[in-house]
């Protein structure tokens, strides 16, 4: 069922990146994820980086969609549908963070005094969210060294003892979280990936964004650490728009 | 569940219910895991000589008692698509290959493809209704679908089946047109459409798309009686099965085996299991042997 909610204030968090806030009455979980309609553009799959009363959608521009949802103001409609998918588990305890690109907007919901983050990103304009973890406990990773720890994002994992956390949870193009799994692998089980692939109908059907059978838009976004290593195609191989088989 | 095995269509069915083309069966593997969890075979998505990407999203409205979908006929291509296939094999359960085009000799290149990737039977998709050149618009031509079916059955070594529309005037002329075919499968999606009142524009990006799921179940039980009541050929019932009540009405009104396509989107992959359960359970509660038994009981 599409929903029409207006915008109510819009931030611009880095040069390629802004938040859409708006009120929209329905619940949902850290992890879940919403279609959004452009009309005469597309409708592409987002997860929203506030999940209480008010909500927030945060947009990296990458194609025309995203572009002409940069020239929402507030008080024009957005087009939603959902939530829909199987969101993060909550744990009590410390927990950790790991985003790589505009992938720490959907982990932004789950920040709060037992987080750490690990932020990855090309360079420093394109960090996102660092200032919201409490007391700095936010590691920083730069390709170009222009903030934090240069390298990539399991550089920073190497930075910290993982057993100290009760759950990691990690979000990110699918290559990034296939190296953080391979980094993370035999060190502990308590992670949790959220996946993303070409999606088209949102609602199990079409079969676009499927891996091993499971469609990430119904049986995840979120699997964990167990469902990833028995995945033949995690990684490894995908279908493209067409359906076409290509490999990562 | 030894009694709810059935024959249809020219092939054997462990379980008589078969995942429909275009849900869920892009993937290999996705169709693999669906066989694994119930299904007693699975149609591939149509495919067809070119690559195409389908059309650009919103491919799919969530409607009153179903889905509407315009997805554009996405699929890779003929050349790859027999890794997939291999894959949904691996279930060792029967793989439907569905095919499209816009001629006789593209249907004959494509089917034999189809075998030599191993296929059990071919599906004929003489019905989308949403894509110019393709699918209904070939199947609402009768002498069109005689000389395609009559072409294949001359030549293809496995079965075939003819996917109609219940978007014409006439279905026994179609059918009748058909009639060459192994089993006729009934129904496509029903043409439909959906309008955004905010946008004050059609929803989907192709405006046109085709209505599925329970609201068109009574059509499907319609034609399928039709067919059989009038022309007595073999069906395969498809259109708004999602419960083994629904499948013993398809059954029940002449359909030899059934579809489920848009029901694994409120009920998921257990849909299969939970249907077999339920007719294996109804048949063993009136003492019934084998599902032929009851194939064509509520004609009149």
């Amino acid at each position: 069922m599409m929903d029409h909610v207006r915008v109510t204030r819009k931030v611009r968090d880095t040069p390629t990146v802004f938040s859409l806030y708006f009120n929209w009455n329905r619940d949902v979980e850290p992890g879940q994820f919403v279609m959004v309609w452009v009309p005469g553009h597309s409708e592409v799959p987002m997860s929203l980086s506030q999940t209480g009363k008010e909500k927030c959608l945060t947009i990296k521009m990458y194609g025309d969609t995203t572009k002409a949802m940069d020239a929402l103001e507030p008080g024009d409609f957005i087009y939603i549908r959902g939530p829909y998918g199987k969101p993060f588990s909550r744990v009590k305890g410390k927990t950790l963070l790991i985003g790589g690109g505009s992938g720490m907007a959907s982990l932004r919901p789950m920040i709060n005094e037992d987080s750490t983050g690990i932020l990855a990103a090309r360079g420093k304009e394109e960090l996102l969210f660092e200032n919201e973890f409490h007391d700095g406990k936010a590691i920083c990773v730069t390709e170009d060294g222009s903030r934090g720890i240069k390298g990539i994002i399991t550089a920073g994992i190497d930075s910290v003892d993982l057993s100290g956390f009760s759950m990691i949870y990690v979000c990110g193009p699918e290559r990034m979280l296939y190296a953080v799994y391979k980094n993370i692998q035999g060190k502990t089980e308590n992670v949790e990936f959220s996946l993303e692939r070409s999606m088209k109908c949102g609602i199990g059907l079409c079969d676009s964004c499927s891996v091993d059978g499971f469609e990430i838009c119904r049986d995840g976004p979120t699997f964990n650490m167990k469902q990833v290593s028995e995945m033949e195609e995690f990684g490894r191989t995908r279908l493209d728009r067409s359906g076409k088989r290509i490999y990562f | 569940m030894s009694g709810i095995s059935v024959k249809a269509g020219g092939i054997s069915l462990e379980t008589p219910g078969i995942l429909a083309s275009g849900i869920l069966d892009e993937n290999g593997y996705t169709m693999k895991r669906i066989l694994q969890e119930g299904a007693g075979g699975a149609v591939t998505k149509s495919i067809g000589m070119e690559e195409r990407p389908g059309y650009v999203p919103p491919v799919v409205f969530e409607a009153h008692g179903g889905i509407i979908n315009a997805m554009g006929l996405p699929n890779p291509g003929i050349d790859n698509f027999g890794d997939e296939i291999s894959k949904a094999k691996e279930s060792s359960k029967p793989v439907i290959g569905s095919i499209f085009a816009s001629t006789p000799e593209q249907f004959m290149k494509l089917a034999e493809r189809m075998v030599d990737y191993g296929v059990s039977a071919i599906e004929l998709n003489l019905s989308c209704p949403h894509v110019r050149g393709f699918g209904a618009e070939v199947g609402s031509d009768p002498v069109l679908v005689k000389e395609i079916v009559k072409n294949l059955k001359g030549s293809i070594s496995i079965p075939i089946w003819s996917k109609l529309s219940p978007n014409v005037t006439d279905i026994l002329s179609i059918a009748s047109a058909a009639s060459d075919s192994d089993a006729i499968v009934l129904i496509n999606t029903v043409r439909a459409m959906a309008i955004d009142i905010y946008a004050r524009m059609p929803v989907l990006t192709n405006t046109y798309g085709g209505l599925s799921g329970r609201a068109v179940k009574p059509i499907g039980l319609r034609l399928v009686y039709e067919v059989k009541k009038e022309l007595g050929l073999e069906i395969i019932g498809v259109g708004g099965i999602s419960t083994w009540v629904d499948a013993m009405e398809y059954v029940m009104a002449g359909a030899s085996a059934f579809q489920v396509g848009t029901a694994l989107w409120n009920h998921g992959r257990s849909v299969f299991n939970e249907i077999n359960e339920g007719l294996a359970s109804f048949m063993n509660e009136h003492n019934i042997k084998s599902l032929a038994e009851l194939r064509g009981v509520a004609i009149r």
